[in-house]
This record gives C-alpha cells, structure tokens and sequence, in this order.
C-alpha cells in the first residue's frame, strides 16, 4: 500500500509499505530518519517516541497505515534550520545526555511536557517521563533539563 | 594548559544526539544491504533431529536460510569471545536461544516472518537451570584468563575459630541481563576477502581480534567501524555469535547483510551477569578489627566453559585482615554464557558489606567506625603500598553530608508518622583496567587538531573528555580539537570496559597533544617569517590557538599562522600503558518503608569518591547517578527468571524485566576528593566508572535492616520479602 505522512512539516510518500509495518519502520527504513530509536519494540522504553499530530506516541507500536494523512513530528524535526530547540539546548547544557540512544524518544516527551504543563512539580516530571528509560544518565539531569526548559518555556509566557 | 581539565564542559557529542544526527549501528545506510533475523532454538539441551526451511524460502523477498549445514568452518575465537563455541556449526544445542538458523532478506519486517516458519525438530534432554539443583556439583574452575579462582593469605580458617566474634551468612543473587537500550546490531559488508562491520562494540580492536580468528583473516583486512554506541554495561564489551554468523552469511549471499537483535534475543545472546550464592564467613576481635574472611561463592557456569567474571576482588583486597580465604567455585548449568555486567565486582561486595553491617550491629559499633578500623593503607594482598588513597576522606565527607551523626542505631527507631526511616552505609569500590593505547594527533594547516583513536564513546563521555585534555596540552579551544573514536582505521586504543577508557587513553592523548604544541612552536621560532622567530622555544606559551612570547605577549603567532606557514599538517602519536588499580567511595542511603503496604522508597542518596583527579566533573558526577541507578536495580528489582524445567528465560522484555525508571530514583549528592593519583599517567586520574553504585546494594539492604530489624540476604530486595 502507499502511505502518506507530513513528516517535519513535509509531504512523504512510501510505496509498497506491507500492511504489518510500523510508523518506526517507515521513519527509520523508508523515510531516511533514524532519530527515533529501534529498542524494545512493545512501547515499554520510550526511545521510539514521535510526535503523530500533536500527541506523542511510541512509533513502534503505530501501525503505518494508521498515520495515513496525518503529521508527524521527529526529532530531526523539533528545531527549525541549524538551531536547537529549547528542549534540545537544554539537555546539552544539563549534562542529560549520556550514550545518547533514548535521547531522541526523551526529548519529544520532554517537549510535549514542557509545551502542556511548563510548571510540572518534581514528582509531575518523574511520572511523565517514567514511560522513557534510559539505562545511563539515572534520570535525575534528564530532571534538571525539563526544569530549564520549562523555566525558559514560562519565561517566554511571562 | 588552559583549565579545560577538571571543568565540567559540556557534551562534545550533545549537539549530535538531541538532533538525532549520531549515526549508531543500526542507523548507517549501506547501499544494496539484505536483513538477517536468527532462529534461536526453543530447547535448552538436545540436538537438531529436523530443519526445515522451504515455508520460509518461499516468502516473498526472501533470500537465504542458513543453518549448519551451510555456513563454513568457524574456528571458536579466544578472548573476548567467551562461549566455548560457535553456533550454527553442528546439530548440538548448548542452551535455549541459541542460533540454530538465519534467515535473510529484502527487509527485517519479510526475514523476521520467515524465520517465523523455520520449522526446527530437536531430541531433548532434560537441562538443569537453577543453582539450587546441582550445589553438589560445585568445583574449582580451572585458570581463568591466566587468574586463579583461589586465593589463601594467612591462615583464616584457624584464625575464624579463634576469633572472639564471628558472623557467618549466605548472600545470594539471581541472573540479571544488562538491557543497553541500543540493541546489538551488526552489519557485515565484504568487498573479496576484506569486511568492513558497522558495530554495537565496546572495544572495537578487540572485535576485530575475534573476527580475524573466526575467519581466519589478517586482522588488516578487517575494519570495524562504531562511532556512537547505545549503551554497553559489559554487554557489547565482547563479541557474540551473531557478529561471527551475520558476517559468515554475507559472504554467503554476497551482498552486505545487517543482523539486529529483538529485545527478546538480547536475553540469551549475549551475555548476563551469573547467579551467584555465597557463604561469608568473618571473625573479628572485641574491638572490630577483622582476623578472617572466608569467602566460598558459586557461580553459573555452562557446560562449555568456565569463565568466572564477578571476582571476588573486595573480600580479598578491601579491608586490612590478616587471614582471607577466597574460593570461586562453579556449577555447570544448560544456560547461556555469562558475562561481565556492569560493576562485576558488586557482586561480592554486596555481601561483605551486609557482612560488615551484621558485624557492627553485632559488636555495636557504628558501621562507619567499623571500617575506618579495618581501612588497608597498604595493599593487604600484595602488601605494596597504595600511589594515592583518600578513602577515609570519602567517609567523612559523604557522612557529614547525609547528617549520619544524628542517626539512632537502634532498628526501627526512626520514624515519620506510619513511614519507618532506615539510614545505611557501605564502601564503594572498584578494579579498573590498563589497557596499551595509542593515538594520533594531527594539527592541519587551517591550525586546527584532529585526535584519531580506536577506542569508542559508550556514553561515558570519551570525546569530550580526550577533546578537553587534547585542547588543554596543545593550548586550543575546544572547539579547534576534533577527536574521531570507533574505527580501526585509527590507531589501537583501550577497550570501553572495566572502566579502562579515561586511565588508558589519557596518558597517550596528552603526550601527543604536548609533543604536537612543542613540534609547532619549533616550527614558529625556527621560521624568520613567525613574530616569534628567535625565542627560545622553552619561552613560548600557547593559549585559545596563539602562540605568545613569554612576558611579551605582543610577540605573538599562531597555530593557523605556523601551520599556514608550514604548509603541510603536523602529525604526531602517543602511547602509553597506564597501571590498574582501584577506586573508591562511600555511600550513604535513606530509605522509607511503609509497613501497611510494604512499600519500599530509597529517598536520599549521598556519595563521596576517590577516583583521582576529577578530568570533567560532569560526566564524573554522570556516571554516580547513573550508577547509583544500577545499584538501586540491583538492590530492588533485577532478576531474570528460569524456568527451572525448559531452562528458558520466561521474562524476556523490559514490561517484567524491571530496570529503575525515573519516578523510582532520588536525586544523588556526590563529593569528590579530587586528587591526583600520581601513580596514573592519566593525568592522575583512575579508572572510575564502575566504582559508584558498588556498594549501594549492600547500604540499602543496611537501610532495610535499620528501618526494620529485618536483615535480607536476597537481591533483589521484592515487596514479597518485605511484607
């Protein structure tokens, strides 16, 4: 079947998808998008999470078809040009990024929390992200990059 | 020397994982590549009677379906390839998912439903899984990478029965998997009789050493290539089996193949930390001080071989006792190889540190105290002296942070309402490994430096940590130093395991970066067109990429203008081998323990390390948290189970696999001495890696004993133990 998704804000086409296909699949082996992660392939860890409309959602577990005429929204997508969106600048700064494989499921969740609820308490942030593991950084600069961005996100409000 | 070392600079590689630009292995596009999925057999112990592949063959887009009886030899590589065979090379099964079939084709989505139809027939025999089933069987595996698996210094067993105090418990420990959230995946291109591998590897030297044994091919003929790894934890330190079979079948098939492995798969390919039981035995004086330890641990082994890799390094080494009795012992099971986890040595020290708290609570002196009377000074083992230690610093720094003065010994005395509060403490502590390695550096003529090694960044930091150290000796901005890692193309560098990277890379890192700065301002004072022609080269300072006269910074050049010059790079290597040795810490837990629910919360962490000097106290700080994590899993939740009649791991999958998520981990306070160990050519930095998170299973389990007067012996410490 032929499936098409705005992906980062452009119209994509794949052709001859196999129905059983995921929305991850397409991203990574059709699309040329490896950003979102292949890891557990059940939606326990997070690292596929993209952005289908303006939920975020485990890639894996979203059948292509599914995303038919919708958009979706990557990592490679967050930040418009050569810039770093917020969120991204803040993990750097923050020091929330390890080995660096979960980052990219992270930061759509992280940006999706911070855009919802930019004043998120501690235990608010800890139980959004609890559905993104990451076996390295022990979470709590991860913590420290939402603080920061979020603190600019209501900056901006303000 | 521009103080970029010790400063805790941001991520060089951050930019290129928040945008997801890092490429890792599964991630690389290779024109014209196949996809492998493996069959692994379903029977722990047997052989394969039946192999059918026709259903499978028949699928649109597939391409192949190797078995046995179509891969050629493969000689059964040495270390690091730890199983004692290579599948797929004969009908025998060893253990439950092992290959026993691979499948190729157009897309993983068509090779993973033919493999679906690969129909496998197997006689079966009944495997043994458990250690409870076959303790009688336990024996002295022989030599281990030249160590041996017993260790005797004075006499412990008279000593024990002389001493005025003993404790004597089992501690005990199931098989726990390391789940890096990268998959393996490996991709194999040949052009004739060279293959280049796109890999998930920890020491990407070391696969190319097992590749070229299996294949029997010059080790120049192979490249490996791994720039971005997702995670390791031991688990991608050596090479497993699919590397070797993916690469057999593309050559096969002629067109490069990519094998990646399911989470599933991940549960028996490739490694695991080994159920452990052990027997502590401890005598003591009136006073604390420790006169024996016997140690008897027995550990998983298979039937193919017999590596023990959770030494008992902190019984043996830790503390100043006289007597140590130390016995690796091992039982044969029908499980798949064990492996080297992350913190290997956590498993022994987990239970001399719940030893040492039963101990004090015994002679009722304070668990603190109890330590500082048996620290070692000298190396009780080898009785050479220590370069550096400042571990009785970690002590007091990490206890007069966590407020421990205020801490009431008795069990169950510290409350909160209906919350009982526990507070324990344990040392932390680690081996770490010196490994030769080299590197080159090369200044270019726009005066910029770029740093090749065949080491590789598992997520620790190692570009920016060799970027920092480079930019520091040559005088550059860090963003003029450019370090490339994970390709054999570049000279021989450290494994990233048994946390060898920061001791064995840095020593050659800042001996190339020195002789590149010297080499260029020769350049600059020899060169009658340089402002800085006729100093003495002992004279010039280099600093954010200028070179400037001593006491007359107006004599200035640079390293763009030398190099521009020179008209053609400046290249230079380093090499060094460092010595192992240890780290060391403390840690301190609260823990909060509701008795209507049995709910258990670790709430406050606080930590104090010795690794030397601190190269980037970011990334430093980065590996506590992180591996204060681990000891929390391990404390509280890792566990693979067996089923003990088909020897199959029956919660193969991060949904009953529990790993720490964050609403289950505190924020973590860490202190570090940060002195530099003048033993190490790193800078005087050590090895360090793995030493956080040591002791934390043991502190937690202190904690629960503090908060409740129970004492458990059991990782991992699960509600149903608690209720």
């Amino acid at each position: 079947m032929r499936v098409t998704i705005e992906v980062n804000g452009e119209r994509r086409t794949a052709d001859d998808v196999w129905p059983g296909e995921s929305l991850l699949y397409v991203l990574r082996e059709r699309l040329g998008l490896p950003g979102a992660k292949n890891a557990c392939e059940q939606g326990e860890c997070g690292s596929c999470t993209v952005y289908l409309d303006d939920t975020p959602v485990c890639a894996c577990l979203v059948a292509a078809g599914q995303a038919e005429g919708r958009s979706v929204r990557t990592v490679e997508g967050l930040a418009g040009g050569d810039g770093l969106d917020p969120v991204q600048e803040a993990f750097v700064a923050t020091g929330a990024v390890q080995c660096g494989f979960c980052t990219p499921g992270l930061i759509v969740a992280a940006h999706e929390l911070v855009h919802r609820d930019p004043g998120a308490t501690d235990a608010e942030i800890r139980e959004a992200l609890a559905g993104n593991l990451c076996r390295c950084t022990g979470y709590e600069k991860i913590l420290d990059a939402v603080r920061l961005a979020a603190a600019k996100k209501a900056g901006e409000r303000a | 020397m521009t103080g970029l070392v010790g400063r805790g600079v941001a991520r060089v590689d951050g930019r290129a994982k928040v945008t997801g630009a890092a490429r890792y292995a599964a991630d690389h596009e290779i024109p014209g590549m196949l996809h492998g999925h493996l069959v692994l057999s379903t029977v722990a112990r047997g052989e394969i009677t039946e192999l059918d592949t026709s259903a499978a063959l028949a699928l649109p887009g597939v391409v192949a379906v190797l078995t046995h009886r179509d891969l050629p030899p493969l000689r059964v590589p040495s270390f690091p390839y730890l199983k004692g065979f290579v599948p797929m090379q004969d009908t025998r099964v060893h253990h439950s998912g092992q290959p026993v079939a691979h499948v190729v084709a157009e897309t993983p989505e068509q090779a993973r439903e033919a493999a679906n139809l690969v129909r496998v027939r197997y006689r079966a025999e009944r495997p043994t899984a458990h250690l409870a089933h076959a303790l009688d069987e336990a024996f002295l595996p022989p030599l281990f990478r030249d160590e041996p698996n017993e260790f005797v210094r004075g006499d412990a067993g008279a000593a024990l029965e002389a001493a005025a105090v003993r404790v004597e418990q089992d501690y005990s420990s199931p098989m726990m998997h390391h789940n890096p959230i990268e998959p393996h995946s490996s991709t194999a291109v040949w052009d004739g009789n060279s293959l280049t591998l796109y890999e998930s590897a920890q020491g990407i030297v070391f696969t190319r050493r097992v590749v070229s044994i299996a294949f029997d091919l010059p080790e120049a003929n192979i490249r490996i290539i791994s720039p971005y790894l997702g995670g390791g934890f031991g688990a991608k330190g050596p090479t497993w089996s699919h590397t070797l079979l993916n690469a057999a079948v593309a050559r096969e098939v002629g067109r490069p193949v990519r094998v990646t492995l399911t989470r599933a798969q991940m549960y028996t390919m490739n490694g695991h930390r080994a159920e452990y039981r052990r027997n502590l035995r401890l005598g003591a004086t009136r006073e604390g001080r420790l006169t024996a330890i016997v140690d008897t641990s027995t550990a998983q082994l298979t039937r193919t071989d017999h590596g023990v890799y959770n030494t008992s390094e902190s019984t043996l080494r830790l503390y100043d006792c006289p007597n140590v009795h130390v016995r690796q012992l091992g039982v044969r099971l029908d499980l798949p190889s064990s492996s080297y986890m992350r913190s290997p040595e956590t498993t022994a020290h987990f239970g001399l540190e719940t030893a040492l708290d039963e101990l004090a609570h015994e002679l009722g002196v304070d668990p603190v105290e109890l330590r500082i009377r048996n620290h070692a000074s000298a190396d009780p083992h080898s009785g050479e002296p220590y370069s550096s230690k400042h571990l009785l610093d970690c002590y007091r720094i990490a206890a007069r942070a966590f407020g421990w003065a205020r801490r009431d010994p008795r069990p169950g005395s510290m409350r909160d309402g209906n919350v009982r509060v526990g507070w324990g403490m344990a040392t932390e502590t680690h081996t770490f490994s010196a490994i030769q390695s080299n590197v080159e550096l090369t200044v270019d003529v726009d005066g910029r430096a770029t740093l090749r090694a065949a080491t590789q960044e598992i997520g620790t930091g190692t570009y920016t940590v060799i970027t920092q150290v480079a930019a520091d000796e040559l005088g550059m901005p860090l963003e003029h130093v450019t370090t490339l890692l994970g390709d054999t193309a570049y000279p021989d560098a450290a494994l990233s395991a048994a946390s060898a990277t920061v001791a064995s890379v840095i020593g050659p890192v800042s001996q190339a970066a020195q002789d590149a700065r010297k080499a260029v301002i020769a350049l600059a004072v020899a060169d009658p067109r340089s402002p800085l022609h006729g100093v003495p080269a002992e004279d010039v300072v280099a600093e954010r990429g200028y070179l400037f006269a001593r006491g007359d910074r107006g004599r200035r050049d640079s390293y763009r203008g030398a190099l521009a010059r020179h008209g053609r790079p400046v290249i230079v290597t380093g090499s060094r081998l460092n010595s192992s040795g240890h780290s060391y810490g403390a840690v301190f837990v609260e823990v909060r323990f509701d008795p209507r629910l049995a709910t258990l919360r670790v709430s406050r962490v606080v930590t104090a390390y010795d690794p030397g000097r601190v190269l980037n106290h970011r990334t430093a700080h980065g590996q506590v948290i992180g591996g204060v994590t681990w000891g929390i899993g391990f404390a509280l939740m890792e566990h693979t189970m067996v089923d003990p009649h088909t020897a199959r791991v029956v919660n193969p999958n991060l949904s009953t696999y529990l790993v720490p998520v964050s609403a289950d981990t505190p924020s973590v306070e860490s202190f570090f001495v940060d002195r530099p160990d003048k033993g190490s050519t790193a800078l005087g930095a050590r090895g360090f890696g793995e030493t956080p998170g040591t002791g934390v299973p043991a502190a937690i389990g202190n904690a629960i004993f503090h908060a409740t007067g129970r004492r458990l012996r059991d990782v991992p410490f699960t509600r149903d133990k608690l209720l």
